[in-house]
């Protein structure tokens, strides 16, 4: 009873407040509703400096393809040209070598020295033959070894023999300095300097 | 005549086809890794004194004819001249000290089987002279372009057309 009472009272209040609002004026109204764009709300815009643009001459994209036909062309040309390559320094004989006024005349040997000499080389390649022949044979033990050693390991087990037959990727790449004469000095102080690269640049 | 054809030799031999003078270098094709060997490799030999680093790159390449290793090619590549410039003892300029050519050969592996390779490092090792640097890379296109003179023309013509 006391409910339907209060709903009542509310319905009566909310009526006479749309009434009072829409006698008011218009504001309210204009502010609820979207049909009505207000007027008072003015934009300013930042000061555009325009110019009116040039028309587009069309014979741009023909001149375009006509510079672009020429390059074309300029490129087959020159790929149909082989590369070149650069002269490798090492096998050109300097000018110097060359000059035939320049000649130096074979020494008189006595017999006793061609005799010395020549015994002397027969030595050396005995030696030289005896320590190729001492590394081809040490080269074939380890190889022997080797084929031995993986014959055991595919018995024992099959994928550490394929694991073993496998290439390593980080062996490359790889560097080594050659052994030196004498060790390096202790506390030694190089003095001030520079490289500088002074390799002559070919263009073709 | 039972002596009919005797000394020809013409037809034991191999007739290559007649090369044309305006070939052009073709790469020849990089091999990539197998499961049991490695790729097309490159064996650098670099050093100061040429006699030296030819005789090594010779070696080596005995080596790999011995050991069964196949040698797609054996070439130079370009000297490099560095002068060494050292500060004079009084007064801040620079005098020119020495001129050092650095000779470099390459010999380049199409393939090398990974059981072989560390009986043919070992022995590349133990038989480097001193004074020559030995370095082992994988061929890349981009060394081999680097043996060719550069087209600075052709270049600028073709970033051109890209754009």
């Amino acid at each position: 009873m006391s409910v339907a009472l209060s709903r009542c009272i509310g319905r009566v209040l909310s009526r006479q407040v749309a009434s009072s609002s829409f006698v008011a004026g218009e504001q309210h109204h204009a502010v609820q509703s979207c049909w009505f764009v207000p007027v008072m709300t003015l934009k300013t815009t930042a000061a555009l400096r325009a110019v009116p643009q040039k028309k587009k001459k069309k014979a741009d994209p023909r001149i375009e393809a006509l510079v672009r036909d020429r390059l074309k062309k300029k490129l087959r040309k020159l790929e149909k040209i082989p590369p070149e390559f650069i002269p490798i320094e090492d096998f050109i004989t300097p000018s110097k070598c060359l000059d035939e006024t320049r000649q130096r005349s074979t020494s008189r040997l006595s017999v006793e020295e061609s005799e010395r000499r020549a015994l002397l080389l027969k030595e050396w390649c005995l030696y030289k033959q005896k320590q190729h022949m001492a590394e081809v044979e040490s080269v074939e033990l380890a190889l022997k070894a080797q084929k031995e050693a993986l014959k055991e390991l595919k018995l024992e087990s099959e994928e550490l023999y394929q694991a073993a037959l496998k290439p390593d990727p980080l062996l490359f790449p790889f560097a080594h300095e050659g052994p030196t004469f004498t060790p390096p000095k202790e506390n030694y102080e190089a003095p001030d300097g520079k490289y500088v690269d002074i390799t002559k640049v070919y263009t073709q | 005549m039972p002596t009919h054809g005797i000394g020809r030799w013409g037809h034991l031999v191999t007739r290559e086809p007649p090369k044309k003078k305006k070939d052009r270098h073709q790469m020849k094709p990089i091999l990539p890794a197998t499961d049991t060997a490695y790729g097309t490799l490159n064996v650098i030999v670099s050093g100061y004194d040429l006699v030296i680093v030819e005789h090594y790159s010779q070696y080596i390449h005995n080596l790999c004819n011995r050991l069964g290793i196949k040698v797609s090619e054996s070439y130079a590549l370009p000297t490099k001249s560095t002068e060494v410039m050292l500060m004079q003892e009084q007064g801040t300029k620079m005098y020119v000290e020495a001129l050092l050519k650095t000779h470099q050969r390459v010999v380049q592996l199409s393939s090398l089987d990974a059981s072989l390779c560390p009986l043919f490092m070992d022995v590349m090792l133990k038989c480097q002279p001193e004074g020559v640097q030995l370095a082992v890379k994988v061929h890349t296109e981009a060394d081999y372009h680097a043996r060719f003179k550069a087209r600075p023309e052709m270049e600028g013509l073709m970033t051109k057309l890209r754009h």
